[in-house]
Order: C-alpha cells, then sequence, then structure tokens
C-alpha cells in the first residue's frame, strides 16, 4: 500500500500544503474535543463533585459507590461484560473462517459469499429486532420449519440474553469480516506458497504463517465489535430481558424514567472506562503498526 | 440556466428564508393547534376533525401542529405561559394530550379557560368519570384491557375478575404476558391494576401528592408480591416485552393466549388485521385496569380563544363523538349514553363502570423502578 495519494491531498509543495493540512484537520480534532473530550469531562466532574446533605458542592464519591454496592446494578455490568465477551469469541469464531475463504477462494462463489456477509451492514437494527421476533421468537419462521420436519421447538432466544446477543453478532459480521480480510491482504501467496513447499499442513499454515501476520487485524476487529456492543441499545431493548439490562437501556431508562442524571451518568463514566480499556488494544496496535512503518 | 447555477440560487435563496429573521403572528380565524399524541391521533384530526369543523364553520381555519411528546407541549405551553405576563400573543390557541396542572404554575396563574363558566353546549354530556379539575376537558378516553385469543380460549370462559385472571394464568402457564411498566402502558396497567388489587382495590389510596417512600413502598410491594407469584405461569417463566406492539405481535403470531392491551390500539390492530377477527376483548369487572381520558387545555390569551372554545364543544357533538369509537377505537369523552344506540349495544361489554387512574409522578417512577428490582430478576428460568 502506497502513501502516494494521502499526500497529494495536502499538496506537493511542502510550504504550501502545511498550514492547509493543519486546517484539514483543525475541524475533526475540534469536534473530537467539542463533542467527546469535553462531554466526557464535564461528566466525570458532574458525578466526583456534587452537592453534599448540608448543601455545599464539594468531592463525593456517593454515586459511585451505590453503583458498586447495589446488587441489581452491577449485575446489568456483569450482563454487559459476558454479552460483550461472548459476542467477541462468537464473532471471531464465526469471521476467519469465512475470511480465510474469502482470501483464497477464487471462484465466483466467494463474490456472493462476500456479498452475503457485508448485507447486515444495510440493515437497520430496528428492522433486525422485529425481523428477529418473527424468525426467532415463539411460533416464528424457525419454529415452524421445525414442527414442519416434526422437530420439538426449540426455547426462544427472544428475550434473554441471547437475543440481544445473537442480534449483536449478526450485526457485527461485515465490519469484522472486512477488518480480517484487510489483515489478510498483508499475507502474500509467495510466503504461504514457500511454506507449503516444505511440507506445512494446513493447521501448521494458518498457526505460523497467517496468524502471526494478522495478530494486529484481529486484535482491531475484536476491540472494535466490543466497543460497538458494549455500548449497544437497540438490540437489547427490544430483544433482551427485562432485568438484568445491559448497560444502554439501564442508562436510558435511568435518565429518562427515574429523572436521575447523576446515577444515569455514573453508569455511563463505568461503562466509558470499560471501553477505554478495550479501545487502549486498539490504540496500542495502531501504533505499533506505524512504528514498524 | 446550468444545473450548477440553478443549485447555487436555489441553495442561496433557502438559506436566506432561513435566516430572515422570522416574525410570525397568530392569525385570526387559524386555530393554532398543539398536540403531544402520536400519529394516530394526528391523523384522525386531519382526516376527520378538521374537514368537518371547517366545513362547518367557513373561513376558520385549524392549524395542526405536532409538538411531539408532552415535554414538547408543555415548552410551547410555557412559552403562552410567558406571553401571559407580558400580553403578548402566544401562538397558540388549543392544546390536545395536555394536563392543566403543568408547566408548573399555569393554574396559579390562570393560564387556562375554566371550561364550568363557558356554557359549552356538550359540557352536561361529559362522562362524570373523566371529571377532574374545570381547566381540564376531555373528549376520547382510552382503557388497557384483556385482548384474547377466542380459538384458545372460549370469549363465555373469559376471566372477568381478578381472582379469575390469576387462576387462569396459573391454570395455563407460558400464555400470558405483560410488557415492562415503563415502556408501555398496557403493561403498566397490569401492573398497577396488581398494586390496587394488593391495596383492598382502592384507587383512591393513591394521589398524585401521597406518595411517601415508607407507606408508598410497603403499598408497592404488596403489588410486587402478587406478581412475583405470577411470573413463573408467564410466558417462557416469566418475560416481559418491551412495549404494546411486541405484546400484540406475540398474540397475533399465537404464542400467547391474552396480553393486557390498550382498547384502541387492539381495536385498530383488529381492524387493520394486524390481530386476528378472532381476538377478542374483555375488561375486568370488579375493578377496570387503570387508563384514562385524554386532556385539552385552551389559553386564556390566546387570539383565537372562543373558536378554540367552539371546537372543543364541536368535538363533543355526537358525530366526533361517534367517529372516535369507530375510526380510532377509543372511547368516548361523552357519556355512552349520548352515542348511537348501534354503537353503545355493540361495545356494551366493554364499557366501563369506572376508569382508575393511576398517579403520574413519585408512584409512577417507584412504581417503574420499584418493578425492575423486584419483579424482573428471575433467580431461575432455565427449569
Amino acid at each position: 500500500m502506497s502513501l502516494a495519494p494521502a499526500s497529494d491531498i495536502v499538496g506537493t509543495q511542502k510550504s504550501r500544503g502545511r498550514p492547509l493540512g493543519l486546517l484539514l484537520v483543525a475541524l475533526p480534532v475540534l469536534l473530537v474535543f467539542w463533542m467527546v473530550i469535553f462531554p466526557i469531562i464535564s461528566a466525570v466532574v458532574t458525578t466526583l463533585w456534587q452537592k453534599g446533605s448540608d448543601g455545599q458542592y464539594g468531592l463525593s464519591l456517593r454515586t459511585y459507590q451505590f453503583f458498586f454496592s447495589d446488587p441489581y446494578s452491577l449485575s446489568n455490568l456483569w450482563l454487559t461484560l459476558w454479552v460483550t465477551i461472548v459476542a467477541a469469541i462468537i464473532l471471531l469464531v464465526v469471521c476467519l473462517p469465512i475470511a480465510l475463504y474469502l482470501r483464497f477462494a477464487k471462484s465466483r462463489l466467494a463474490s456472493y459469499v462476500q456479498g452475503l456477509s457485508i448485507f447486515p451492514l444495510f440493515v437497520p437494527s430496528i428492522i433486525l429486532s422485529f425481523a428477529f421476533i418473527r424468525v426467532l421468537g415463539p411460533n416464528g419462521a424457525f419454529d415452524i420449519i421445525l414442527n414442519a420436519l416434526h422437530l420439538p421447538k426449540i426455547r426462544t432466544p427472544y428475550l434473554t440474553p441471547w437475543g440481544p446477543l445473537i442480534g449483536l453478532v449478526w450485526d457485527h459480521i461485515p465490519l469484522t469480516v472486512l477488518i480480517l480480510l484487510a489483515g489478510l491482504g498483508a499475507v502474500s501467496d509467495a510466503s504461504i506458497e514457500a511454506a507449503r513447499d516444505v511440507g506445512a499442513g494446513r493447521g501448521r499454515l494458518l498457526w505460523h504463517i497467517i496468524l502471526p501476520r494478522i495478530g494486529n487485524s484481529i486484535l482491531v476487529a475484536l476491540s472494535f465489535s466490543v466497543l460497538g456492543i458494549f455500548s449497544a441499545f437497540t438490540l437489547p431493548y427490544v430483544l433482551g430481558p427485562a432485568a438484568p439490562e445491559m448497560m444502554g437501556p439501564f442508562m436510558q431508562r435511568t435518565f429518562r424514567d427515574l429523572y436521575d442524571p447523576d446515577n444515569a451518568i455514573t453508569q455511563a463514566v463505568i461503562s466509558f472506562f470499560f471501553c477505554i480499556a478495550f479501545g487502549l488494544f486498539y490504540v496500542r496496535s495502531v501504533v505499533k503498526n506505524q512504528r514498524a512503518r | 440556466m446550468k444545473r450548477r447555477d440553478f443549485m447555487i440560487s436555489a441553495s442561496a435563496a433557502t438559506a436566506g428564508a432561513v435566516l430572515l429573521p422570522k416574525m410570525a403572528f397568530a392569525a385570526a380565524n387559524r386555530i393554532d393547534w398543539y398536540t403531544s399524541s402520536d400519529q394516530n391521533i394526528i391523523d384522525f384530526w386531519t382526516n376527520i376533525i378538521k374537514p368537518k369543523f371547517e366545513a362547518a364553520n367557513p373561513g376558520v381555519t385549524i392549524n395542526l401542529v405536532d409538538a411531539s411528546d408532552s415535554a414538547g407541549l408543555q415548552a410551547i405551553e410555557a412559552r403562552s405561559l410567558a406571553a401571559l405576563g407580558t400580553n403578548s400573543d402566544p401562538q397558540a390557541d388549543f392544546f390536545e394530550g395536555s394536563e392543566a396542572r403543568l408547566p408548573a404554575g399555569a393554574l396559579d396563574k390562570g393560564l387556562y379557560v375554566d371550561f364550568s363558566k363557558e356554557n359549552l353546549s356538550n359540557y352536561s354530556k361529559l362522562n362524570p368519570l373523566a371529571n377532574d379539575i374545570p381547566q381540564n376537558i376531555t373528549y376520547r378516553g382510552s382503557q388497557v384491557l384483556l385482548a384474547f385469543d377466542t380459538t384458545k380460549l372460549p370469549a363465555d370462559k373469559a376471566p372477568k375478575t381478578w381472582a379469575d385472571l390469576v387462576a387462569w394464568i396459573k391454570a395455563n402457564p407460558g400464555q400470558f404476558i405483560y410488557n415492562r411498566p415503563d415502556k408501555g402502558g398496557s403493561g403498566a396497567g397490569f401492573v398497577q391494576r396488581a398494586v390496587y388489587e394488593a391495596n383492598g382495590k382502592d384507587p383512591s389510596k393513591f394521589k398524585v401528592e401521597n406518595y411517601t417512600a415508607d407507606a408508598g413502598g410497603k403499598a408497592l410491594q404488596a403489588g410486587f408480591d402478587l406478581l412475583k407469584d405470577l411470573a413463573p405461569s408467564l410466558m417462557d417463566q416469566g418475560a416481559y416485552t418491551s412495549g404494546n406492539t411486541q405484546s400484540i405481535q406475540l398474540l397475533s403470531q399465537g404464542a400467547v393466549t391474552m396480553i393486557p392491551a390498550w382498547s384502541d390500539q387492539s381495536l385498530s390492530a383488529i381492524k387493520q388485521g394486524v390481530l386476528p377477527d378472532t381476538t377478542a376483548l374483555v375488561q375486568l369487572s370488579d375493578l377496570g385496569f387503570p387508563g384514562g381520558f385524554t386532556r385539552n387545555n385552551i389559553p386564556v390569551n390566546g387570539v383565537n380563544k372562543a373558536l378554540a372554545i367552539k371546537l372543543q364543544d364541536f368535538i363533543l357533538n355526537e358525530d366526533i363523538q361517534s367517529a372516535v369509537i369507530t375510526e380510532l377505537g377509543g372511547f368516548p369523552g361523552v357519556s355512552w349514553d349520548y352515542v348511537s344506540k348501534d354503537l353503545h349495544d355493540k361495545y356494551a361489554a366493554l364499557i366501563p363502570t369506572s376508569i382508575p387512574v393511576f398517579p403520574a409522578g413519585d408512584w409512577s417512577k417507584a412504581l417503574n423502578d420499584g418493578w425492575y428490582r423486584n419483579v424482573a430478576p428471575n433467580v431461575d428460568r432455565s427449569k
């Protein structure tokens, strides 16, 4: 991959190009500060600097103490972490074979498979939710097929933690496949043929040649989907159980129904710190990548 | 003109129109109408009330504006309240789906018309169940009912009291589901009915201003205990849908036999074929599920106040009140004696003798959160 087109945008003349480049970058940087960094700081300050019982503002960990001592809030957090981790594992198991197939297959069929695996990208999650109820819900299409084959009904995943889990995995397949596929582009045919020539089997090929080259992509793909799943709202809202809730619906309910912005923001800050941990993986791998260049 | 030039001039013109200082005044003979209700109500006004009223009053128009939700409507009302202080034009004449006690201070400052003093020709016909403060006036109501599948449960065997309902749910495990109380009124109505049941079936114990964490918490807990007892017999051993529509979907898929549902929503679902013809509705006779009447308010400082009052009187006519039942699937704001006899007889089974209304504010808040913490968590749903 060449960097030439990107440097062309800035202009070939260095003296004129630099301020223009900074100007182009200024907008996103300002936006990030205004719409992301500032709200984060403001949220953290709001939750820590609160009015005490004496009416004076002061440093207080009250809302955090409540969250971490409230079994209901904690069970919501555990559910969110469980869904996120299980979904990430399933995504990897499902998407890696698809990506490997798409990388090495040369047939026409491969392009159809690619189209199909990208398809969920174009389905809004609210539509997905109601389609899910009709297909996997009780007496849905899946039950009807099972019934036609004289098989027993399944216990529907609708309104259990598996509901949003299945929906979220389906929703995140395209992004994961695309990122893995991009990573697999770095594996050259020559290195694979060389390994084959010295007698490497498929398993060894995957383990010693392919995986080491795409470790970074796997990390990036996982951190992207983890960030998306952790903060998911629509699918857990429509498909998930009433309790425990995932953090997205829980925050919204605390804010809108209980008129309790302090606790809602506290939940948001806690979610944010979990996401930051995953985000650091991504940033680290990007930095490592750039240093390698 | 080249397309590019056209685009440039067109966008410049649009930008100019937006940027010009906007000076709007309420027009004479144009009733500025705002609502907090859903699209089906706006459609009802657009297609039925507006043409009829404008035909009956030549030269008068109704300007229908969707204020989106009650927070949106209150923002417009707050503007009227501010205009009252400065004697300026509020540009609003009629609020549908409103509440005279809001925004705070509106009642004290006399923002709204007192209908008992306005000599409405239909005022005496109003359903006494809808009685409230005279600044609130209604024209339609809705209540939560039980909707059920008559192919699985014959209509004559449908439960008529809370005790029958509980017995039926326990005898038919997995055939009943209600939605989370904060996600839709039908589930909220069911939960509120359980709380009434546990407190001597006396809705008068629950008033907007009398919630206390101690006594209120106990009253609610008794209701939650009834619901916890029911949970293992619900669909999937205690699943709760996330809205009115999802419950109706499960009923239409035949996944459950009975759900609590809004009267207007289920009647229109049956009419549209979303629910099959074999769906029947029943109300409990010992104490109905809560519901309510939609309130309208008219600000005293609207330019078209007299016309707005005329409009309120107009929508209480038999013609519109019958349309509320047939077109909207709602309940009339007037007593059932003042709608056509055919309709009266057709809906006889559903005519409520009382429509309890659960208080908003602290009670609802405690009810919703308490339900999530006490009823919703299932220790073991795998059995």
